[in-house]
């Protein structure tokens, strides 16, 4: 401590500004994990903290995917010896209609049953929670507000509340309000309770329920309970605690939360490299200093466990900071990933406030600590292993050794050969992961030599460029590679992740725009909403006839997509008429099978057909038989064929709609694919379609432009994260760049001196500065773009083989490289600017008294 | 409690067979007997009028067709607009719960009130939708507790419990029948030991050889509230058809 405060701090105050810089890498990367997993927390818990309050005294549900089943399934469920009591629910999320109150959880329960399970009469009141239980069931428009929403809204008893239905927007009455606690704190109290029966019109469910609650008799366990109503329901339904339904959830969010975890690793690692970079170089500055200490009397571990102390310090500091922007972050990032899910795999959570773990905290100030350790490992070694003699001649600085860049060459070659075998001969994950390890490790050993090298390279062009400046420049450079090389390694890395992503954005546009190209080419998809992925509303099949009858259009498609429990997870289950789409969609890549016999293998319901990244994902191969659950039996059909598919991260089955209204017992329709005739205009055949169902229901008429506008939307959200990690790389870039110059000329004081006492003009140094520092980004961009391109076939590997299954191409992103050269070189000169001023400022006299 | 919610209540709390109790099940018998009618329509108007004195109104017609145990029942609600059309259809069976199924005109479906739920208020009333129920004699085991005047009329007290394996949501019941006709005037049901519910019969008259009780009181002495159901224009015997007290017939009425 004392050493910490005599030694430690004088130094630090002195380079304040570049100890700042340097914990810079600790704030991103511990804001980031906080930020990013607070939020994923936070939107989990609200989602399971909807399902525990709003399952009452629920022990067990009874689902059968999003699609639901149909409603006898109910008195199968109450003829079970083990149910005590029963309840039917339909739960959808609608726009609450209120500015800046979001959306709204409609929890649809048969009142005359549902209390067995639900309490409704909150805080043991003597007032009804409805108004009149008869009118409220007599009437459609009837609805539950929580006390909380209604003060929030001014709605009372008796008041109207506009909402969109399947009929259009309707105007609904308020018969009750619910008292504060329990089931209203659900879905961040924006709940209402509605009729099941009135939801079912008015959601366009048929005769389907969502789910059926189920309370045990006394004396049966959870497990006997399940085994029971397995047994009775068959493997078409899902039989699980409440509980279950987080994990669905939590599976869901599971992709997301990936990407953003990457990329909070990804930080963390970059700033173990900036704080490497930082405590060398204070190793090398200070080595007068360890030699006094040493002179008098400090042993090694003394001096290696004064460079740790400040890492310590560093980390704790950068990690206070990191957790304090981490949960501003995570204020905006939760907000994004509701949003995500809800447009993308539409599930609502409804967080409305952030859940900040305690453990979590601590986890990343010992992150942020430990990073900051581990990075500071090194050059502490150093300290400690510091000649006391050749410490106290002055002049005389630390340079790499040939020996040692000779073991970095040859670590670096090994790790690419074994990770050249791991590519050709590795079949296992492990395998693979090993390989992309040492690809990447071997292209931090290289980061030396290869600085070295390309700093000697840049020497000419930088001396033609500017004859005095280019040659100081890269002479600074290629005197003291060690200075350079971890700023170069941090910038590599993060350039490496963002060329990765960025590729990988571009490749994912190409093939999704391939993909709609030969799949998502109806002039027209009529939906319930406005995206196609919501589907809180439905079409009946009444509707479909209607639509054929248009004049202009030439076919209409019915489409039902509902979400289904394929080998515990949450599969999307596409029912299609297999002729028709198969006979207008002959663009489309079939990965395997042929293209026509799997269709006609579907229509003739002797086979389905499955997306490429769920053969992926689940090891599957053509012709192998998959079952799966449906509400009337077990469905048992061959792969037919493999399809290039992107409409569901998780994976996708297509079978024939006749098939599935068979086994569903669902004659719901989520999307009409409509293709025109030849000639009809467009914009009347809309208007065609809006009159003739608009004032019956709530209708959308996507354009094929609309459509795939929507598609790249969702695209790009889900690679918003490139944008974010571009924003990391130009903050790596800056951070590095500055520490690495005020260390160069606080080590060049005396030469920058010189230079200035034999008339060396000021603009000269100003130059000799940024042309090192715009050295130091070229050097970076180039590593860092050949990094990119390794790593883009690793993350495009993860991608297929553990991520979602999805094959993509691989096209370098050289767009993406395009903005990187101006926006790095930026950042470069950026960052020269104030290390060059103060170069230039600096006292004459001190900088030749400095020897 | 001659009607729909009448005698079968009194069946309900009373019947049993042990031998100390076999003038109680006499009684009760012969209670059964006397209200016995091969149909019976009235139109009922029912006042709730809660803790604070809120009353909200409804009137309905309501149809009976077969004796007591085996009984089918049709009650259509005809006021206020908001619940006209709303009809409950009530298929009771001698050895087990009735089947109960709800018509909604405003949503045209039908749906059938599940049996975890009879211990629930009958739509917002004081009326559970167990007390609807006529339930078999032999499930119910009942005892001759005393003699008691009410409104100066002279009448049995008598107590009944479900016989083990019997599921109701009262552990027992009183009920005290009036001695010179039969007729029973009041229940109190019981959860444990405490009064949950009381039901006092008023207004009885002879209509058509039937004692009847043309106003019922019940209170729920825990809400502190209490619905009066008034019996109008009581007929028995009015030709009916078994056709029209099914769920299809429900649904035809749209």
């Amino acid at each position: 401590m004392i050493l910490l405060r005599l030694i430690s701090w004088p130094y630090a105050r002195k380079h304040l500004v570049r100890w700042v810089l340097t914990i810079g890498g600790i704030v991103l990367g511990v804001a980031l994990l906080v930020g990013m997993y607070t939020a994923n927390q936070s939107v989990l818990e609200a989602f399971n903290r909807t399902v525990e309050h709003i399952a009452g005294k629920t022990q067990v549900q009874v689902s059968a995917g999003d699609g639901g089943f149909a409603e006898e399934v109910l008195e199968r469920v109450q003829s079970d010896p083990d149910v005590r009591a029963a309840a039917p629910v339909i739960e959808q999320v609608v726009d609450s209609g209120f500015k800046g109150q979001g959306k709204l959880l409609i929890l649809a329960v048969d009142m005359t049953g549902d209390r067995s399970l639900r309490d409704y009469d909150l805080e043991g009141g003597d007032e009804d929670v409805m108004d009149d239980p008869l009118v409220f069931l007599a009437q459609p428009d009837s609805l539950i507000l929580t006390r909380d929403f209604a003060a929030r809204n001014g709605l009372a008893s008796g008041s109207k509340l506009a909402m969109k239905t399947m009929e259009g927007d309707k105007q609904f009455t308020v018969r009750g309000i619910l008292r504060s606690g329990g089931m209203t704190s659900a879905f961040g109290g924006n709940l209402a309770i509605m009729d099941i029966y009135a939801a079912q019109k008015f959601f366009g469910m048929g005769r389907r329920f969502d789910r059926i609650d189920i309370g045990l008799k006394d004396g049966v366990t959870l497990e006997q309970g399940q085994a029971s109503l397995r047994k009775l329901l068959g493997p078409g339904f899902e039989v699980e605690a409440p509980s279950g339904r987080g994990q669905h959830f939590e599976s869901l969010m599971s992709v997301y939360s990936m990407t953003m975890n990457i990329a909070s690793l990804f930080a963390l690692f970059i700033g173990t490299f900036i704080i490497y970079n930082s405590f060398a170089i204070a190793v090398t500055q200070r080595r007068a200093e360890i030699g006094i200490l040493r002179a008098l009397g400090a042993t090694r571990g003394q001096i290696r466990s004064l460079f740790l102390g400040e890492s310590v310090v560093a980390g704790l500091a950068g990690s206070a900071v990191g957790i304090g922007f981490g949960l501003l972050m995570a204020q905006g990032l939760t907000a994004s990933t509701n949003k995500f899910m809800e447009s993308v795999m539409g599930v609502s959570a409804n967080a409305d406030h952030m859940l900040v773990r305690p453990w979590l905290l601590v986890t990343a100030a010992a992150v942020g600590v430990i990073t900051s350790m581990v990075a500071a490992f090194l050059p502490a070694r150093n300290a400690a292993r510091v000649d006391p003699v050749k410490a106290l001649q002055k002049g005389q600085y630390q340079v790499l050794s040939a020996g040692e860049n000779r073991r970095r060459r040859t670590a670096a070659l090994a790790a690419i050969a074994i990770a050249a075998g791991c590519i050709l001969f590795g079949r296992s994950t492990v395998a693979f992961y090993s390989g992309y390890f040492l690809a990447m490790l071997a292209m931090l050993l290289l980061t030396p030599a290869l600085s070295l090298w390309l700093s000697k390279l840049l020497r000419a062009p930088l001396k033609w460029v500017r004859p005095v400046e280019g040659a100081l420049a890269a002479d600074s450079l290629i005197q003291s590679p060690r200075r350079t090389s971890a700023t170069v390694a941090a910038l590599m890395l993060s350039l490496a992740l963002v060329i990765a992503l960025g590729g990988m954005a571009r490749a994912s546009y190409m093939e999704i725009a391939d993909w709609m190209d030969g799949t998502m080419n109806p002039d027209f998809f009529v939906t319930t909403s406005e995206t196609i992925s919501a589907r809180t509303y439905h079409f009946p099949d009444s509707m479909l006839d209607g639509l054929r009858r248009i004049p202009g259009i030439a076919e209409v498609q019915p489409v039902r997509i509902v979400r289904i429990n394929f080998r515990g997870k949450p599969v999307m289950l596409v029912a299609i008429d297999s002729l028709s789409i198969a006979r207008r969609t002959r663009g489309r890549r079939a990965t395997a099978g042929d293209f026509d016999g799997m269709y006609r293998a579907a229509a003739e319901q002797r086979g389905l057909i499955i997306a490429d990244n769920l053969a992926q994902l689940e090891k599957l191969k053509l012709g192998e038989t998959l079952e799966i659950g449906a509400p009337s039996g077990i469905l048992r059909l061959p792969i037919a064929g493999i399809l290039q598919d992107f409409s569901n991260q998780l994976g996708t089955i297509f079978i024939d709609r006749a098939l599935y209204r068979r086994l569903w017992k669902d004659d719901a329709i989520d999307v009409f694919r409509i293709y025109l005739a030849p000639g009809a205009v467009a914009a009347d055949v809309k208007a065609r379609i809006l009159d003739g169902f608009v004032h019956e229901r709530r209708i959308f008429v996507l354009s094929n432009k609309e459509v795939r506008s929507y598609v790249f939307k969702v695209t790009d959200q889900w690679f918003g994260m490139t944008y974010l990690q571009l924003f990391v790389a130009v903050l790596v870039a800056i951070l590095g760049i500055v520490n690495t110059l005020t260390v160069s000329i606080t080590d060049r004081r005396r030469e920058l001196g010189v230079l200035r006492a034999v008339g060396g003009l000021r603009n000269q140094i100003r130059h000799t500065i940024w042309m090192e520092a715009l050295a130091i980004g070229i050097i970076g961009l180039t590593l860092g773009v050949a990094a990119g391109a390794v790593n883009l076939y690793y993350m495009l590997t993860v991608s297929r083989q553990n991520f979602a299954g999805i094959a993509l191409d691989y096209t370098f992103p050289f767009g993406i490289v395009g903005v990187l050269v101006p926006v790095i070189l930026g950042a470069a000169f950026g960052s020269a600017l104030f290390p060059a001023e103060s170069a230039v400022r600096s006292s004459l006299v001190e900088a030749l008294e400095y020897e | 409690m001659s009607n729909t919610w009448g005698r079968p209540l009194a069946c309900l709390l009373l019947l049993a067979g042990s031998l100390a109790a076999e003038d109680a099940r006499q009684i009760v018998a012969e209670s059964e007997r006397r209200g016995r009618a091969d149909s019976q329509r009235y139109e009922g108007s029912l006042e709730v009028i809660s803790a604070n004195n809120k009353v909200s109104k409804k009137h309905w017609q309501s149809d009976r067709l077969g004796s007591y145990g085996a009984s089918k029942a049709i009650i259509r609600f005809t006021e206020p607009a908001e619940v006209k059309g709303v009809a409950l259809l009530v298929v009771n069976h001698p050895e087990r719960s009735s089947d109960q199924w709800m018509w909604t005109p405003a949503i045209g479906r039908d749906r059938r009130i599940a049996q975890q739920d009879r211990s629930t208020r009958f739509f917002g009333t004081d009326f559970s939708f167990e007390d609807l129920e006529e339930r078999d004699v032999n499930q119910f085991d009942f005892s001759l507790q005393g003699e008691e005047a009410i409104d100066g009329a002279p009448c049995w007290r008598i107590e009944s419990k479900p016989k083990e394996g019997k599921s109701s949501q009262y552990t027992s019941s009183r009920v005290w029948i009036r001695k010179d006709n039969y007729v029973p005037v009041q229940y109190e049901n019981y959860v444990k030991d405490k009064l949950v519910r009381r039901l006092v019969e008023k207004d009885i008259q002879d209509i058509q050889g039937i004692w009847t009780a043309r106003q019922l009181e019940m209170t729920d002495l825990g809400r502190k509230s209490r619905t009066i159901l008034k019996l109008e224009n009581v007929r028995y015997n009015v030709p009916m058809k078994d056709d029209d007290f099914t769920v299809q017939a429900l649904r035809r009425q749209m």
